[in-house]
């Protein structure tokens, strides 16, 4: 192992790297990369823009910490992406429950929707620990086909039942009441979702580091062996690890459909799930790493969007530049563990 | 339209054309991964290589060359993913996954109708502007064989189809043969095995390695060619929908056998192809969304039907599947 500033710099080194090639990309097709870049700064700098930044930041660093506690145990949980939309879904179904049967006080709205969100996410998160635990069964796989499940699932709702009728026939629900919009920190344009990231990041580490529950975690992501020779019982922790999980992802959602849209449609997530993946290897599954490196990412999604509106640069060119950066730190890690052998053949 | 006999042509030529996506994609990983290398970047491969043959096609009409850059490009994208994993010994899961997630978001990039224009206009500067901005390019044709098309009902579905289905047959027996019945393959497998063994006993275990995930690619590139110009020749960002995902789990359940792999794939391209018949017929019109989940809880019932009951006690996963190999000194 090499020395923590080493570490650092090699990441950085990646990110670097990462820029570089990006703009190369962005030359390619025959845009400035000086004034792409000139824009993806302003989105942090500007304090309109940073708003929509820190509020494309919280479900990517919720369910980045949520990705965290599954890591951690070694169990692969690709299933980011699904269980932000049920946790979407679950959100919604409160609201417009509320709204049809005006049974639910607004008072009450967003501690339900809360609740909800992380239950119902947990729960999409159970099955394939479930499987797992039980037959073994590949998470890997698992977890994401039950994200394209789930994208369908909450195709079928918006286009559908759940179709706003005074909507003009578009595939979205009713807009939401002020009640179950997440609220902005009073005096800023800043989501007061990240005080929730903040919060939920404490409480991870404090699971992680100072429970039982976050030891169990730990000794089965070092060795699975190990940890059945110490009594653990797998099925209990990868259930429990994964319902906070995919729990955390569900709030992730939530923070979607009340802090960015104030409603639901088809995509409503442009990937988080995914970029939850990146953003927690680069925080090497530190919360609290992630929550400003989720924050940043947000600000990407937010340049991504700023750089197709004004330079007709793709969306996904930010997507390219997000898996270079995961691909370049990758690679770093070779350069912090090995000295340099790299193996080809017989010597 | 009742469900009769063309109805049941149809539906078994459809299931061969779905299936050969997976099949294709399928091949490739079972030889991968009977090295010893997972490859979670299948997906993104196999993206790369159907924005890749829309782009040759439209550019130039020239179909086999699309195919051929479309595979070649996603061979490059297998070689980022070889160095990382084998050279650099690093997590495979990752690295797979990256690689997916980068091209995802590259195939989108590059078709993006404003990109696409430039790029089209680049390789083939006296393009129409016209052209440039289809979103499809005509479908490969179709070859019938004399006589065996003829036969009722299985003739057409199997045996009047495109060129690379046919060539998809071939590819199964032969990579079958060759994994089984040649000392390469042989050799092959018990790199997947035991790669400290094989290593003593001579066997270039990198080399091995890095040629399978390669053809893994290959294969993947030549499945997203085939999903675009032979099955469905409309560009749609992301049109892969998981397939290459469904492909390692058909790895799985085929046992990691080439012959079993194609049986694999035709039942998966059945059941899309089910789904796409059934919406025809006039079913889930109101709901076509659980239809198009079929394909993806077919794939996880099959994973537990094949947990379940220890089947995995008489199937033998590559022993050192996922496993960096590192030769001790």
């Amino acid at each position: 192992m090499v020395t923590r500033w080493v570490s650092v710099a090699v990441s950085i080194g990646a990110v670097l790297l990462a820029v570089f090639v990006t703009a190369m990309l962005f030359w390619a097709i025959g845009r400035d990369p000086i004034e792409a870049y000139a824009v993806i700064v302003h989105v942090f700098v500007d304090p309109g823009l940073l708003g929509e930044s820190m509020a494309r930041g919280v479900p990517i660093v919720l369910a980045t910490l949520g990705l965290i506690v599954a890591f951690r145990m070694n169990f692969w949980n690709i299933g980011a992406e699904g269980q932000i939309y049920l946790g979407m879904f679950a959100a919604t179904g409160v609201v417009l429950w509320g709204a049809a049967s005006h049974m639910l006080p607004p008072a009450l709205m967003m501690p339900t929707m809360v609740v909800t969100a992380f239950s119902v996410g947990g729960i999409w998160g159970l099955i394939p620990a479930f499987l797992r635990a039980k037959l073994q069964v590949n998470e890997v796989l698992t977890t994401l086909m039950m994200n394209y499940i789930a994208m369908l699932f909450v195709d079928y709702l918006v286009y559908g039942p759940w179709k706003d009728p005074h909507g003009y026939g578009f595939p979205l629900t009713i807009p939401f009441p002020d009640y179950a919009l997440i609220p902005l920190i009073p005096g800023t344009t800043i989501t007061s979702g990240v005080i929730a990231c903040i919060v939920v990041a404490i409480l991870v580490y404090y699971v992680l580091s100072r429970t039982k529950l976050g030891y169990e975690i730990r000794v089965v992501g070092e060795s699975a062996s190990a940890a059945r020779y110490a009594g653990i019982s797998y099925m209990q922790v990868a259930l429990l690890g994964m319902l906070i999980s995919a729990g955390l992802a569900g709030l992730g959602g939530l923070s979607i459909v009340s802090g960015i849209i104030g409603r639901l449609r088809p995509r409503a997530s442009p990937g988080y799930g995914y970029t939850a993946i990146i953003v927690a290897f680069l925080s090497e599954l530190n919360p609290w790493i992630a929550v400003p490196a989720g924050l940043i990412f947000g600000g990407l999604v937010t340049a991504g969007e700023a750089l197709q509106a004004a330079l007709r640069i793709p969306f996904s060119g930010i997507q390219v530049f997000q898996a270079l950066i995961f691909l370049f730190v990758i690679t770093g890690e070779f350069l912090k563990r090995y000295s340099l052998e790299v193996s080809w053949g017989r010597r | 339209m009742a469900v009769g006999v063309e109805w049941l042509g149809a539906f078994l030529s459809s299931t061969v054309q779905a299936g050969t996506v997976l099949l294709l994609a399928a091949l490739g990983e079972t030889y991968a991964e009977r090295s010893g290398i997972l490859n979670l970047g299948v997906e993104g491969m196999m993206i790369v290589g159907a924005a890749f043959s829309y782009l040759i096609t439209l550019a130039t009409g020239d179909d086999l060359l699309a195919i051929l850059v479309a595979m070649g490009m996603a061979t490059l994208l297998a070689l980022i993913h070889a160095v990382i994993s084998i050279s650099f010994r690093l997590n495979q899961i990752v690295s797979g996954l990256a690689i997916t997630l980068f091209g995802l978001g590259l195939s989108g990039y590059l078709t993006f109708p404003d990109v696409r224009v430039g790029i089209l206009r680049a390789i083939n500067p006296s393009l129409p502007m016209s052209m440039a901005y289809r979103q499809s390019t005509p479908k490969l044709p179709d070859i019938s064989i004399p006589l065996l098309s003829q036969i009722p009902v299985i003739g057409p579905a199997f045996f009047r189809q495109n060129a690379i289905i046919y060539a998809s047959y071939i590819l199964t027996v032969l990579l079958w043969w060759f994994l089984f019945k040649t000392r390469p393959g042989l050799n092959i497998r018990s790199v997947g095995e035991n790669p400290a063994m094989a290593d003593s006993l001579g066997i270039n275990v990198y080399l091995i390695r890095y040629v399978a995930t390669l053809l893994g690619g290959a294969l993947a590139g030549l499945a997203g060619a085939f999903l675009f110009i032979g099955y469905q020749p409309f560009w749609v960002e992301g049109m892969t929908a998981g397939r290459g995902f469904v492909a390692l789990a058909l790895v799985i359940f085929a046992a990691w056998s080439p012959l079993r792999v194609m049986a694999g794939a035709y039942l998966f391209g059945g059941v899309e192809a089910l789904q796409f018949r059934l919406q025809v017929l006039g079913y889930g019109t109101t709901a076509p969304q659980f239809l198009l989940m079929l394909p993806y809880v077919t794939t996880i019932i099959v994973l537990v039907a094949l947990s379940y009951e220890m089947i995995r006690k008489k199937i033998g996963v590559p022993a050192a599947l996922a496993i960096p190999y590192a030769r001790e000194e």
